[in-house]
């Protein structure tokens, strides 16, 4: 029987993907609903906000930004 | 069907079977409906179909379409069954057929060739008004009313003003309905605009006045005011003519409470609170207009957001080192500059700056997409810009991109997982199906599964599909 699951697609990278699949490991599989291959998953429309602050966060602490170079106006 | 009226559908397709029959009763609203909201294709349907006296078979709707032309047609159909202007009819176990919906065939009629004494299209004051006003004031009035809102909203959150000096020209109301439309949220006595306040204030304006009427019809029943009455009072306004004053005594009391929100607006203007007539303003009057007639007679986009720069006169220069010159001194385009740009420099009636990657990615994450600022900076660029193809310098299309890029790496979308199907041909029927409709968004033939943005047509679908094989 077909199902319908309400919920938000999330693409993206391969990359970004296992770290919203790390991150979701980490938090006793509370963001992710189901898991569509390579560069989809499918998430708790209630969590996603908090998934794409967490994923920000992770993203600032693994990868050290060149200096900006702004400086001259 | 204009971008700005695409949302309204949106609203008005979520709205239950009986308000659309409620608001169907007024002329107004069903030719309003017809010419705004439909697709062209389904316009054609319903003028066939309007002076059909029985229901039209589905087999013969089906003839007059060449075969690859289905989707066209399903969408068509959709939009018209969502609307609930036509109604499916199973005449035997294997014969369908359409009919429109009676109200809504009457009131078209009646709007088309006239008759009756419904004064849906509102009623012009037949006493001289000693006050009267003239276009050219209306549309002033209009431009600074929507012009107080929108730099209310942007103006604190760049700092160019603190919000008590800014808010004394928004009313009460207005205020807590931008609150209301999570367009602003107000934190330690400042006001700061949110994502959906940015997408809010880069629209054109038609788009803007509809947005901040949905908010408003959302809101209306906890003002105790029924949504029909509303709704059917703005679709009128859309039909009045600029310039012509209306008399309030043939509205009802909900009508009347929304005249005075809708003057703090500058959608309507009266010379009073007690006035007994009202103008409608440029922007009730564009309302259920198409954005093609819009364009080419009397542009309101440019007339109102481009204050002290009429005739759609563009003022942005950008060069390819980023460097951007706007020539405006009106407080409101260069708060909505400083929202994705490092502005340094103000002469009398020059801003300069530059887009800086700090600068788009503060934007970014506020909630503007680099589409949306691209779009705003090449339908404001200078006409010397203009002429160039493309309009902005590729290289920084291109970097505004990137930098959007770095700092969003993931694309989401709401909606529903379609998966477990029973074998490969109901799949593949089903995964049609969507596709047809335009809701498909993503999906993956091998694992059978697929993501649609909207499930109602759908599962009716299944429904129906699942009652025809139980007999």
């Amino acid at each position: 029987m077909v199902k319908a699951v309400k919920g938000v697609l999330v693409k993206c990278d391969a990359s970004i993907k296992a770290m919203l699949v790390d991150i979701d490991n980490r938090h006793h599989n509370e963001f992710i609903i189901e898991d569509l291959g390579e560069e989809h998953v499918l998430v708790k429309e209630s969590k996603i906000a908090e998934l794409k602050q967490r994923l920000q966060d992770t993203m600032k602490e693994r990868l050290k930004e060149p200096e900006s170079s702004d400086s001259e106006a | 069907m204009s971008a700005s009226s695409s949302q309204a559908l949106e609203y008005l397709e979520l709205l239950p079977g009986s308000v659309h029959k409620k608001l169907y009763d007024q002329p107004s609203t069903a030719l309003a409906i017809f010419r705004c909201m439909l697709p062209h294709l389904a316009k054609t349907i319903v003028m066939a179909m309007l002076y059909m006296t029985g229901p039209f078979p589905a087999n013969d709707l089906d003839a007059w379409f060449r075969s690859d032309a289905k989707r066209e047609k399903d969408k068509a159909i959709s939009v018209l069954e969502r609307l609930h202007i036509i109604m499916l009819r199973q005449e035997t176990s294997n014969q369908i057929s359409y009919q429109l919906t009676k109200r809504f065939a009457q009131s078209l009629r009646q709007a088309l060739t006239g008759g009756g004494t419904h004064r849906s299209f509102g009623v012009p004051s037949n006493q001289p008004d000693a006050k009267r006003v003239d276009k050219a004031f209306l549309d002033e009035y209009a431009r600074k009313q929507w012009e107080n809102i929108l730099f209310y909203m942007v103006g604190s959150t760049v700092g160019l003003a603190d919000s008590n000096a800014l808010g004394r020209d928004v009313g009460e109301g207005t205020k807590a309905l931008l609150k209301a439309g999570d367009f602003v949220r107000i934190a330690h006595g400042r006001v700061h605009i949110t994502r959906t306040g940015f997408e809010f204030v880069l629209q054109e304006v038609n788009a803007q006045v509809w947005s901040l009427l949905i908010v408003y019809l959302k809101h209306a029943s906890q003002l105790n005011m029924s949504e029909t009455d509303v709704l059917s009072f703005l679709f009128m306004l859309g039909s009045l003519e600029l310039g012509q004053d209306y008399t309030t005594t043939t509205l009802s009391p909900t009508q009347l409470q929304m005249l005075e929100d809708l003057s703090a607006f500058g959608i309507v203007y009266r010379s009073s609170k007690e006035a007994s007539t009202f103008y409608p303003t440029r922007l009730a009057t564009t309302l259920t207009s198409d954005s093609v007639s819009l364009s080419t007679s009397e542009p309101i986009t440019n007339s109102l957001s481009s204050a002290g720069h009429r005739a759609g006169k563009g003022y942005i220069i950008i060069e390819t080192n980023y460097r951007l010159y706007a020539y405006t001194s009106s407080l409101l385009q260069i708060a909505v500059l400083s929202l994705f740009t490092k502005l340094t420099t103000r002469f009398p009636n020059l801003v300069s700056g530059k887009l800086t990657k700090e600068s788009i990615t503060r934007a970014v994450r506020l909630g503007i997409s680099s589409s949306q600022i691209l779009s705003y900076l090449s339908a404001h660029a200078h006409p010397q810009m203009q002429k160039n193809s493309p309009v902005l310098p590729p290289t920084v299309m291109d970097q505004i991109r990137l930098w959007e890029y770095e700092g969003e790496r993931v694309e989401t979308h709401n909606g529903f997982l379609m998966k477990d199907f029973g074998s490969e041909s109901e799949f593949r029927e089903l995964l049609e199906y969507a596709e047809s409709l335009g809701v498909l968004v993503w999906k993956n033939e091998e694992k059978r599964v697929f993501f649609v943005d909207r499930v109602e047509q759908i599962s009716l679908y299944l429904n129906n599909k699942k009652r025809t094989q139980d007999r």
